[in-house]
Order: structure tokens, then sequence, then C-alpha cells
């Protein structure tokens, strides 16, 4: 079972206005797709994907959006926090050639799990979508890899969705699995459109114990947890659920419409 | 003393269990607190096995609860302090109507207020649906910077509380009682003498704080919180014998039960019904299955033909 652990932010990256990386100089045992439980102790908890792992360190990728976002971001190098987990499924690595598809500050789990499929030998594109080139997030790490990135930004003059970008690359290549993060409606969108492709997506919804124990996170009608059974969900998990892309629970359980609310908005 | 009964391999032991004039499968609660804010997870407990599952903790509004972290893990459990974190009776009871479409599962639906009427009308709502009990959360440890110390911890408060719940409600009452206080029989037969059906014991002990000790702050946003699982199982057995002596109606033994022999034990204690809720945390919801299989050969091994059949363990032990 993970434990608790209270580390200093190790080193802090810009990566757009409102979106920066923390590292943490610590052994965590994760694999992609999984997150971590972040809290300064000062009154909140939220859950992160992690946007990197290895070597004795680990990041999570955050965009400044609330009261407690703020305080994370505005954090200081040495600054501490409470960090529980890796908690959570995690993406199947597959060998061949995969696609990609990120939407917001939801693209950067997806670079840590480009760092496994290329060990695994892999040969993977990435679809890097944002709404504008200054909310594209990790073009650079990505560039640094051995795979092939196409942006999709909405508002360029020419303006292109990462959905339609993936789209166009299906129709013209053959993909042996897909992955997929980013907005609740980006994906449900996306899953509609891809035929019989093998998928997994990374699921947000809310959490509160992020160790499968309080309900919030459950999905309908499976009853199974985001936190446990997720975030990562196979194809033949998503096909059965019948609130993806329609509803969520809020915190306090009510259920409220997906489109509500877009991605990363802890 | 367990009454000695000879040894030897029975067949035909069966797990049903009558409660309050419901036929359960399995003597086995999802307790009121762990999982239960939605059909879907109300179900696929119903599905793992078992016999009654309990809604969380419904108020008449809704409720966010406290922000995180609402839990931290300790050497043999959980500290929680969630905050009665509900979408609101009406939504709590649109859950249960769907769930009640794809089960015949009994489920109990938990309430909370701060006053007689409160829970009065709580328990009007919940006898206009299709739920089949009501459990009365009278020990909630981790709200009482908002609504005071628990309610359970008074006896005449209890009464006042079932007696006026016995008068709105249609359904079977449960109280769930709290361990942390002095005289638990005392506080179980003013919640008989008031009217209540059943009682549920134990909600959380303590509470209890965890500190980090790098940042020199509690680690719930709460401050402290209820602790749950195996360390409590002493407690809780311990608080079910006594409740057992001291009442006539049945009782759903909650508090740190992990596997097959900590159910037995808490039938032996003097419960009818056992819950399962922290456990849940490393085994999942597969560990009803898994209870109810163990406990099943438990029975045959000692020839015992239902759950309601292991002997009690006779007064004068607590």
């Amino acid at each position: 079972m993970p434990e608790r652990i209270t580390l200093p932010i190790a080193d802090i990256a810009e990566e757009s206005p409102d979106v920066r990386t923390l590292s943490f100089t610590h052994p965590l045992a994760a694999e992609p797709g999984q997150f971590v439980m972040i809290s300064d102790l000062k009154g909140d908890e939220k859950p992160f994907s992690l946007s990197d792992c290895g070597g004795g360190s680990f990041s999570i990728t955050l965009r400044r959006v609330g009261p407690f976002t703020r305080r994370l971001f505005d954090a200081r190098r040495g600054d501490l926090f409470s960090i529980r987990g890796a908690y959570g499924s995690s993406f199947f690595v597959h060998s061949g050639r995969v696609l990609l598809v990120g939407g917001g500050c939801a693209v950067p789990p997806l670079f840590f799990l480009c760092r496994r499929l290329l060990a695994a030998g892999a040969e993977p594109t990435v679809v890097n979508g944002a709404r504008s080139a200054d909310a594209l997030l990790f073009e650079r790490r990505f560039q640094a890899l051995p795979l092939h990135q196409l942006t999709a930004l909405e508002d360029a003059p020419e303006p292109l969705t990462a959905v339609d970008a993936a789209l166009r690359l299906l129709q013209n290549n053959r993909f042996d699995a897909l992955y997929a993060a980013g907005p609740e409606m980006m994906l449900a969108s996306l899953i509609s459109n891809c035929g019989a492709l093998d998928y997994q997506l990374l699921i947000e919804r809310y959490m509160k114990c992020g160790i499968g124990i309080c309900g919030s996170c459950t999905l309908d009608p499976l009853g199974i947890r985001a936190c446990v059974e997720g975030p990562v969900l196979p194809r033949a998990t998503v096909e059965q659920l019948t609130e993806f892309g329609v509803y969520r629970r809020n915190s306090s359980g009510a259920r409220v419409p997906v489109n509500a609310r877009r991605s990363c908005e802890q | 003393m367990v009454t000695k009964i000879p040894s030897g391999e029975c067949m035909d032991a069966t797990l049903r269990t009558r409660f309050l004039e419901l036929d359960l499968a399995t003597p086995l609660v999802l307790p009121a607190g762990v999982l239960g804010t939605s059909f879907s997870s109300l179900l696929a407990c119903a599905r793992c096995g078992a016999g009654l599952v309990t809604t969380k903790s419904a108020t008449l509004t809704e409720r966010t609860g406290h922000p995180g972290p609402v839990v931290v893990e300790t050497p043999a459990g959980l500290l929680n302090a969630v905050g009665i974190s509900n979408p609101g009776i009406a939504e709590v009871l649109r859950e249960v109507a769907v769930y009640r479409r794809h089960t015949a599962v009994p489920v109990a639906v938990s309430v909370f207020a701060d006053s007689p009427a409160d829970f009065a009308e709580l328990a009007r709502r919940v006898s206009d649906s299709p739920a089949d009990l009501l459990e009365l959360n009278l020990s909630c440890p981790n709200v009482s910077g908002e609504f005071g110390a628990p309610l359970a911890g008074s006896p005449d408060t209890v009464a006042a509380i079932v007696a006026a719940v016995k008068h709105a409600a249609r359904l079977p009452l449960i109280a769930k009682l709290s361990p942390n206080v002095t005289d638990i029989a005392a506080v179980g037969r003013a919640a008989e003498q008031a009217g209540a059906d059943a009682l549920c014991a134990i909600n959380t002990l303590g509470p209890g704080m965890v500190i980090d000790t790098e940042l020199g702050l509690p680690v719930l946003s709460n401050g402290s919180g209820g602790l749950s699982g195996a360390a409590i199982r002493p407690v809780a057995v311990r608080a079910v014998h006594q409740l057992a002596q001291s009442v006539g109606i049945p009782i759903i033994g909650v508090g740190g039960v992990c596997n097959a022999v900590d159910a037995a034990e808490m039938l032996i204690a003097g419960a009818r019904l056992v819950g399962v809720g922290t456990a849940l945390w490393s085994g999942g919801i597969e560990l009803f299955g898994d209870i109810g299989r163990n406990l099943l050969a438990y029975l045959n091994r000692r020839c015992y033909p239902d759950p309601a059949a292991v002997p009690r363990l006779e007064p004068s032990h607590a």
C-alpha cells in the first residue's frame, strides 16, 4: 500500500501562463496514467496525474484554476506538500504503432506514457491539442523524444481540433491502439468516430479519498471507482458506461451534466 | 464461553438470515459511509454478496462535506472525516429508486439531522420511497464543529430523536450508535425503549488525529476524524456483546470486520448482521463474496444451520 509522504518541491517549470510543472525527488513507484493526491494541509487536497516519473523523481503538471491550485501554482522550490499514491489504474503499454490524443492540461500524462511506449519499442504519434498557441503544453518535451507530434490549435488561422486531427490520421494510417486524455466531450467525440480501434481513456471524476472507499467517483452503471478501477479505462469498460459524456457527480454526489465543466478544473 | 457443539462436517448450512421481517441472502451489510453514494456502487456491493446495503447518510439539503484530505491511512485502519457529503435526501432517494429497479436486495437509507423535527421529516421522505429500512446516524464524530457533540452521547437525546422518528416513519428503524460513550448499553436501551427496531454498532472510534511532522499540521482538513478498520474491531466486539446483553432488538455489528473469522466473532458477540466497510479499501467489494463463502464453510464445519444459529457468548463477559 503506497504511503503518504511529505516532500519539498525540487523544481518548477513554466509551461504556459497558467500551467506549471512541479517536480519532487522521490523514487515513486508509478505507471503512466496513475495519479497522486497532493495537499498543503491548509484545507484542500486534489488528485493530479503524473506527467513524468522515473530516475528517482516524479512530476505533476497543473493549471491554476481555483484557490487550491493557485496555492500550488504559486508555491516555491522547497515548499512542502503531503503526497499520497500513486493510485489508480495505468495505461497498458503497446509496442506497435500507437496514436495518442491529448487536449489541454490532460496532455502531460501522455508524456509519461510516451516514455514507456518508446521504451517498449512502440512508434507513437502524438496529437497535442490546445485552444491557443500559448495554452499548448509540452510541445518541446515531445519534440525531444523520437516520435511524431502534430499540434492542433482551435484558434489558429486554420482551426483544427484534436479530434479532427486524430480522425484524419486514423483515416490515412493504420494504428494498433489509441490513447486519449482530455475534456470528456472531446473524448466522447473521439471514441464515437474511431471505428473498431482499441483504445484506452484517461478519465476524470470528482475524487475525495483516492483509495476506493468514499464512493465519490463511482461510475454508472458498473459501480466501479475512477480512483481504483480507473482513471485509465479500456474500451470494453468505457462502452458499458451510461454516464460517460453525459453526467458526472460533484463534491456532494449530485449528478451534473458533463459539458458544464472542462478538463482539469481542480 | 461459546457453547460446545460436536464439531462435524455438515453440508447444508445457509447464509440466509431474517432481519426485521426481511429475508436476507447473507448476513453481510454494506454500512453507511462506505461507497454508498450512487445506485451503481450499492448495486455492485449487492451483486458481490452483501445481504443489505446502506446509503451514505442523507441530509435534508445538499452538503459538499469537508475539503480534503478527508482520509488518512493509519497502521491498522483509516482515519476519516468526510463530513457527511451527500446530494440531499431527494437525490439520494432518486438513486435508491434506480437501485430498486435493478435488484431486490434490501437497502437501508441512512439519515442525519441536528434536530428531532428534521430527523422526522427525513423519516417521512424515506418512508415514501422504495427503501426497506431507515437508519438514524446518531453518531458521526466528524461534524461536531458544526452540530456539537454526537447525538448518541446522551440516552435522553437518542430517545427523543428515536421517538420523534418512530412517530413519523412507516419503515423499521435502526439507530446507529457511537462507541465514544461511557455506557453504550444505556444508549442502546434508550433507543429500544423509544421504539428503535434494531441497533447498528459501532460508528467510528475516537475521534483521533494524525499530525504531519514536516508541516506541523493535522493531516485531515477537519483536524480530527473517526478511526475505522481492524484496529477498532475489539472495541466493536465488546460493544456488540454489551448491547446484546442489554436489549432484545437485533444488532448490526460493525467495526473492523475483515474476514469470515471476524464476521463469526461478531455473530458470537451477539450481532444478527455483520457490516463490512473499511476492509473494502484493500479487499475490494469482492470481499463480500469471499467472506460469505468462508462464513458458510465455518457454519458447515461447526454444523450451525444458519448465521442466527451461531451460539452467542453468554452474559457477564463484558
